[in-house]
């Protein structure tokens, strides 16, 4: 038994080291094993999550819209019962106006890019700091694909990087992982929008002697055929000029809260190489 | 072994859905980082194995990082509580949130120089690296709660007869 316990720590380090750096190295090679790993995951676990987001939609619905005026008319007159009903109702009404906004600014946009497009909720969203990505209700069976852009009434949410029966996941636009061909609208010219994490992008390789200025806008190009040509990327937040080498050190921001949406449209193109 | 590992799973799915569905994106924590090392410190550790493989692969999935990089992170975690297990008195407060607080230092580090070992930039801005530390340290600071919820569990299966199963491993 001796020589076993010995043994027994190193060659549990070494077979866990070895574990990680092949997953690692799997990963790296687009391993579909390992794709089929994450897909079951996320399908076992991503019920529960839209579950739970739904249970807790309804519960707040439920707290706002019943128990809370259930305190307040303990406490008060019937007048004030009913001017918290009432509200209630106004609170209620500008939650549908809000609603009714946001799917009138997506209807807009979907006759703006006039592609076919799918509305998707976003469900959850990756809570870790090492990547930025969000989990649709929309998957393959509803004709989701790798490689679909995500847009928000705002601008370009990011693009499907995988997808499951049910579920897709994006990559948004400020995940380390994401580049893309854009241009500043002013000017037209171009860089390469790079994700920086954090709710940040960068416009990189611009020479220093183009006119980038702060609050210019940052639009798809149209190159690369990922984005659809004129959607916003963002504002340029910061332009700095005095760095090491020929390129300027651009910063975009977002032209949404890439943290807060709720409604999205899926463009069913993959690849477009048209500029509409 | 089978029941343990199947309720502290549960224990980090729900953990996982709390920061999904209701911290993100206002609040960021390592909870599960921090479940995992206190189930290390246990002294099944084929339970705390089993358990980081399980939470590292959910956390990978969710994620656009190289499939790996949280597993390896949990594991790490997990060796760490080993490596603590015998050495370190954590019993109290102050040792727990000491040690809580290296231990996803080490984590942090270990991402670091994965990714950039992948070539990927983990230094990406500096105010970033700043707000990861704020996140470990409001990690750290809620050892206590996380080292009470692991015992109050152990308690649980022990009423049900599974800890002698837990301290023969």
């Amino acid at each position: 038994m001796r020589p076993r316990t010995r043994f027994r720590t190193p060659l549990i380090i070494a077979a866990t080291f070895l574990l990680v750096i092949s997953l690692l190295s799997l990963s790296l090679k687009r391993s579909p094993v390992l794709k089929k790993v994450e897909a079951v995951m996320v399908s076992l676990t991503a019920p529960g999550l839209k579950g739970l987001y739904y249970v807790g939609s309804t519960l707040k619905g439920v707290w706002d819209r019943y128990f809370y005026l259930v305190g307040v008319q303990r406490e008060n007159e019937s007048l004030r019962r009913r001017l918290a009903e009432s509200q209630q109702r106004e609170v209620q009404y500008q939650e549908t106006l809000q609603s009714l906004n946001r799917l009138e600014a997506l209807l807009e946009l979907k006759k703006q890019v006039a592609l076919p497009v799918t509305g998707a909720r976003v469900i959850a969203y990756d809570p870790s700091l090492w990547s930025r990505c969000a989990l649709l209700d929309q998957g393959q069976d509803h004709g989701v694909k790798r490689g679909q852009p995500v847009l928000t009434a705002g601008g370009i949410m990011g693009r499907i990087v995988e997808t499951y029966p049910h579920y897709s996941k994006v990559m948004l636009i400020v995940d380390r992982n994401s580049g893309a061909d854009a241009m500043v609208e002013r000017n037209r010219v171009r860089g390469v929008l790079q994700g920086k994490g954090g709710n940040r992008c960068s416009l990189d390789y611009v020479p220093k002697s183009a006119d980038v200025q702060v609050g210019d806008l940052v639009l798809a190009s149209g190159l690369g055929g990922v984005y659809p040509k004129g959607m916003i990327f963002g504002k340029v937040s910061q332009a700095n000029k005095k760095t090491q080498g020929v390129f300027q050190d651009i910063e975009v921001t977002p032209a949404v809260d890439l943290s807060a949406l709720e409604e999205v449209l899926v463009v069913k193109v993959v690849n477009m190489a048209l500029t509409p | 072994m089978t029941v343990p590992l199947l309720l502290f799973s549960l224990v980090g799915l729900g953990l996982f859905y709390c920061q999904t569905l209701l911290l993100f994106p206002q609040i960021h924590l390592r909870l599960l980082g921090l479940l995992l090392f206190f189930v290390g410190l246990r002294p099944s550790f084929s339970l705390a194995f089993c358990l980081a493989l399980i939470l590292g692969v959910l956390q990978d999935s969710y994620a656009t990082t190289p499939f790996g990089l949280h597993l390896g992170g949990a594991l790490l975690v997990v060796g760490m509580a080993r490596f603590c297990h015998r050495r370190l008195l954590l019993q109290k407060t102050g040792p727990q949130v000491i040690a809580s607080l290296g231990v996803l230092t080490l984590q942090e580090i270990a991402f670091m120089v994965t990714l950039l070992l992948l070539g990927l930039q983990p230094f990406a801005f500096n105010d970033l690296l700043a707000f990861r530390g704020l996140e470990l340290l409001a990690t750290a600071a809620l050892a206590p709660l996380m080292y009470a919820l692991v015992q109050g569990l152990e308690k649980f299966l022990s009423r049900y007869g599974w800890r002698s199963s837990w301290a023969q491993e």
